[in-house]
């Protein structure tokens, strides 16, 4: 295939397979080994501090879920859980495994379900949504009382620019083919 | 084709469990805001209008697209899909309309997230206090079931023809 050049499905108009180049999955790597130390950050800062007469109460992103499942809305904390820590955390993990394998010329076990993996929690990694909401929910407590962001909305920022920036640069072509010269 | 079958039943009966939430989903309140004794069920779409006459234009709009044009048109280009399954017509744009569904569908989770964020910080006693309500529950279920309904939906279906294949 000529540079710069794609494979597409003549019927559908899908790209089956775009030229790659010396393309590597080195920022791939970078991005989720990043990512994973962001997710510690933002799980543990609080992200906005809410004030109503001298009263003040902090967030993190799992006290909205414990308290959703303190008011017995279970099905929407499990939901609120899994979108917006555990499947981030799947999803740059497995992108982790699988471009540091790619990149190490290792060997190890289950590449090819991880990639799966990594391929199906890329719709599950909702950080950047968690983003706007945070934006919504401030816009919505200022007309309360005292909203004031605190050092984890930096982070939860910061932690969706790299899950959007690793969707990018873990292209499903390049890796399909760079684990088939690896195994 | 027994495993297309099972995804295609299993796509049209989640289509369905979420159309009829859909409503309830709307109607109910997705949560009540207390604050200084002034209690206040707020819908989804109470809740733009509220924004909206803060005179936050630009961010209503935002949160009225996420979480009512969306769904709804999720669910619609969802219905429209499955009701043209096995027809040889337009394959090449229902398979563009799934890949979009698949990838912007996930967009209406900013209400539940917007909704855990207020629960949390909402505790505040009589001051104010945020409590989620059954509206909330409904909304949750039809992305959900919208979600999975175009993760079984594959692709490949689309292509799935009675008739032979016309080039």
């Amino acid at each position: 295939m000529p540079p710069k050049s794609a494979l597409v499905c003549q019927r559908c108009g899908v790209v089956v397979r775009r030229q790659t180049g010396e393309r590597s999955l080195q920022p791939s790597w970078a991005l989720a080994t990043t990512g994973l130390f962001l997710i510690v950050l933002a799980n543990v800062n609080p992200i906005l501090t809410f004030d109503v007469a001298g009263n003040t109460q902090s967030n993190l992103i799992i006290s909205g879920v414990l308290d959703l499942f303190g008011q017995g809305y279970w099905p929407v904390a499990a939901l609120v859980f899994f979108a917006g820590i555990a499947g981030p955390a799947l999803h740059l993990a497995s992108v982790w495994y699988v471009a540091a394998a790619c990149c190490l010329s290792l060997r190890w076990p289950g590449l090819h379900r991880a990639a799966k993996l990594a391929e199906v929690m890329e719709s599950w990694n909702l950080v950047p949504v968690y983003a706007v909401a945070t934006v919504v929910a401030v816009v919505k407590l200022d007309m309360l009382g005292t909203v004031a962001w605190q050092t984890g909305a930096f982070w939860v920022l910061a932690l969706s620019l790299c899950s959007l920036l690793a969707v990018q640069s873990f292209d499903r072509g390049l890796v399909e083919k760079r684990l088939e010269e690896l195994t | 084709m027994s495993d297309s079958n099972r995804r295609l039943q299993m796509a049209q009966a989640l289509v369905v469990t979420g159309l009829i939430l859909y409503v309830p989903a709307n109607v109910l309140p997705v949560m009540t805001m207390t604050v200084v004794g002034d209690v206040e069920p707020l819908t989804v779409l109470g809740g733009v209008q509220e924004l909206y006459d803060s005179g936050l234009a630009p961010i209503a709009g935002v949160v009225f697209l996420a979480s009512i044009v969306v769904p709804f048109c999720k669910l619609a280009a969802l219905s429209w899909l499955l009701l043209m399954h096995g027809s040889a017509r337009w394959q090449r744009q229902r398979g563009a309309l799934r890949r979009i569904v698949h990838t912007v569908g996930s967009w209406s989770m900013v209400d539940i997230f917007l909704l855990s964020i207020l629960v949390a910080v909402g505790q505040l006693g009589v001051l104010a206090s945020v409590q989620a309500e059954p509206g909330g529950l409904f909304f949750a279920a039809v992305l959900v079931c919208t979600l999975f309904a175009s993760e079984s939906y594959n692709s490949l279906m689309i292509w799935q023809t009675k008739e032979p294949l016309a080039t």
